[in-house]
């Protein structure tokens, strides 16, 4: 009897299927580590026993038939082709396997080398991978972001209901398909691919964000804001990405209805900042002045000469009180927009007031490349102010503040981006104090003096009026619009609104 | 045409300002007409009429510099003056980049607007008098045959009569008679006069 050479037994050990190497006899001549596991024997007690002991008896007797046909020259019934066939386990107990038999080559007496798959085994770890696998699936659909898993090349290999839905495709349609080409929209595909092509390098777990239009097959674009991870395999190189979408469409057009909003009331009023409504008022109270003038100037004229023709100056005259009580009434106007007349006071939550501005500046942010940042205080007792007043002086101070950043700077300016703060505080006495910030480059000694005086003002297209009406309304309020320092660097405009008594009620 | 009197247009939508404006000049003895707009100006406009432009910068529709720009187009040679307001500095350096006569910011004192007003107008008066000079010019130029076109050119680079001749093949007695036709029929009492007015239609 030849056994097997060491070669051929150490391929063995390794092998993940049970195999059984025997004789012509059935003999057992080789028994590796995954037959020992399948069936409780132990090598050394397998060898040189007969295969029959690992069978069930109904295969027992068939099992000598077959070998011995085989050798006589028949058909091989079961050579090189494998059948599912019942074995016997030491304990007794029976399960089924796969069973492939071949013919050693070029041994004489005669060798088989028989392969046993464990199929229940197979069976139970598919069953178990497969419920798993349904699991997964049922938490990735219930997820109410989009989840879209890619492999290194970007196709697709997994796609939750939520990512179909907004696509409007058939799963099949996303699935194993490049997800840029196939479902981002056409200009934002450089966006994407570097993004992720940044992510597939930079060797970190923290995740990306970006934002980007999808392609949907059924209506328009949908804007995406996505969180997208590297998934390494155990030695950490990136084998693929996942993106995790949320659709922010409704959102950002929101946002934009509340822009436009803003827009229009600049446009129809021009009251959305100060800086606007007094160029406004200046030019318009221009107009009558000049007029005013050239009346005047006419009348000294035609009185100068020999014969004075009287209707025509008694006509300029006229028209000279005419345009001085349009003036006038420019000046009614401001007056009523700067001292309360005509305007309801209420009792407010201050707060609530500057997180309504807040939405309708992000937008001005934006354009600023910079941020709104709120510091608010909770719990603040309520403030007795005309609300829409007191947003107007807020967005006046939030418009300058971001202006101020920006000039002569290009952004991001020191790494820092432009930032301008709204804080409400409660102070010592329990009033309510104001404050916008900025990290711009604050003010130079001598404008501290003058930025609160009609016409000063130190940009290029400012009117000198926006602070000045903003400190009358807040004087209208019995408080005071006064300047300091930020710490660490910047300006700092600030107000102090009496708290209102809840006794005085 | 050259009876009609100088004219200040004051384009304003201003209706208080314009009227003012019109008194103003017609109190310093200066004709003047208003229109509401600058396209009910243009729609008026007659180019053989003298004068100046009192234009202001901020209009509803048609702006001031739109307005520049059209009269540009139309190549119409009528001096601007732009007014502005607080503030426009930045369009009425724009105005003068592209040919204003001058601006006026409001406000403005009657002398200085009328200073600039006669300016405007004697700049108007003397293009109007060099394009009526240069267009008789033409005419008499217009007058002359192709042979004395030729020897007025030859004449005017400074060629003397024996010269001509020569260039165009023909005796210098032939040459004399032409050149006193040509004389002539441009009414020029001397060679430098005849140069004078060739260089003055080559600008």
């Amino acid at each position: 009897m030849s056994t097997p050479s060491s070669d051929v037994l150490a391929l063995l050990e390794v092998t993940f299927d049970a195999v059984v190497i025997m004789d012509g006899r059935g003999r057992i001549l080789a028994f590796n580590r995954s037959a020992e596991e399948m069936f409780g024997y132990r090598a050394h007690d397998a060898v040189g026993r007969n295969v029959a002991m690992l069978m069930t008896a109904m295969d027992r007797a068939s099992h000598d038939e077959h070998v011995k046909r085989y050798l006589e020259g028949g058909e091989p019934r079961i050579l090189g082709k494998g059948r599912d066939v019942r074995v016997r386990h030491r304990d007794g107990s029976e399960f089924s396997v796969f069973l492939s038999v071949g013919r050693i080559p070029n041994t004489e007496p005669a060798q088989f080398v028989g392969y046993l798959h464990d199929t229940t085994l197979r069976r139970k770890a598919l069953a178990t991978l497969e419920a798993e696998r349904q699991l997964n699936r049922l938490y990735l659909d219930l997820a109410q972001v989009m989840l879209v898993a890619t492999n290194r090349s970007g196709v697709v290999q997994l796609v939750n209901q939520r990512a179909i839905r907004v696509l409007g495709r058939a799963e099949d349609e996303i699935l194993d398909h490049p997800w840029v080409d196939r479902c981002v929209s056409p200009q934002d595909r450089p966006l994407a691919r570097a993004v992720y092509r940044a992510l597939l390098v930079s060797g970190t777990d923290d995740p990306h964000s970006c934002e980007y239009h999808v392609h949907s097959a059924v209506g328009e674009d949908r804007f995406i804001t996505w969180r997208c991870v590297a998934l390494r395999d155990g030695d950490g190189m990136a084998t693929g990405m996942l993106l995790s979408g949320e659709d922010i469409t409704d959102q950002r057009r929101a946002e934009s209805e509340a822009h436009k909003a803003l827009e229009r009331m600049n446009s129809v009023s021009r009251l959305a900042t100060m800086g606007e409504m007094a160029a406004g008022i200046s030019h318009e109270l221009n107009q009558p002045l000049a007029a005013i003038a050239n009346y005047a100037q006419a009348c000294v004229r035609l009185l100068r000469r020999p014969s004075a023709d009287l209707p025509e100056i008694s006509d300029a005259l006229e028209q000279i009180s005419g345009q001085a009580l349009r003036a006038g009434e420019i000046i009614r106007r401001i007056r009523s927009l700067a001292r309360n007349e005509d305007v309801r006071r209420e009792r407010q939550d201050i707060n609530e007031l500057i997180r309504e501005v807040h939405n309708l500046l992000a937008s001005d942010a934006r354009v600023h490349d910079g941020r709104l940042a709120l510091d608010l205080a909770e719990s603040l007792p309520r403030v007795t102010i005309d609300g829409v007043q007191i947003q107007q002086v807020l967005m006046n101070l939030v418009h300058n503040a971001f202006e101020a950043q920006s000039v002569g700077n290009s952004p991001p300016h020191d790494g820092i981006p432009f930032e301008v703060r709204i804080a409400t505080r409660l102070t010592a006495q329990g009033d309510v104090e104001i404050s916008v910030s900025d990290l711009g480059p604050g003010l130079p000694g001598d404008a501290e003096q003058k930025i609160f005086e009609p016409f000063f003002t130190t940009k290029a297209t400012g009117t000198g009026l926006g602070l000045a009406i903003s400190r009358s309304i807040i004087k209208a309020h019995d408080a005071r619009l006064a300047y300091r320092a930020n710490e660490p660097r910047g300006a700092c405009f600030f107000f102090v609104l009496p708290a209102h008594l809840e006794a005085s009620r | 045409m050259k009876d009609l009197p100088p004219t200040v247009f004051v384009v304003d939508d201003d209706d208080a300002v314009r009227d003012s404006l019109k008194m103003l000049l017609k109190a310093a003895g200066i004709a003047a007409l208003g229109s509401s707009s600058a396209q009910e100006f243009l729609s008026v406009y007659d180019p053989a009429q003298p004068g100046c432009l009192l234009l202001d910068v901020r209009m509803p529709g048609m702006s001031g510099l739109e307005m520049q720009h059209e009269l540009n187009v139309r190549g119409a040679m009528i001096p601007v003056i732009f007014i502005t307001g607080h503030g426009d500095i930045p369009m009425a350096v724009e105005a003068m980049q592209h040919g204003a006569f001058d601006f006026l910011q409001k406000p403005f004192g009657d002398q200085d607007l009328l200073d600039r007003v006669q300016k405007a107008l004697a700049r108007d008066a003397d293009t109007r008098s060099r394009m009526r000079h240069t267009d008789r010019i033409r005419e008499r130029l217009s007058s002359l045959s192709p042979r004395e076109r030729e020897v007025l050119t030859l004449v005017t680079q400074g060629k003397a009569n024996k010269m001509v001749a020569g260039d165009l093949g023909v005796s210098q007695r032939t040459v004399e008679i032409h050149r006193a036709h040509v004389m002539q029929k441009m009414e020029a009492n001397s060679l430098a006069e005849l140069v004078r007015m060739m260089m003055s239609i080559a600008q």
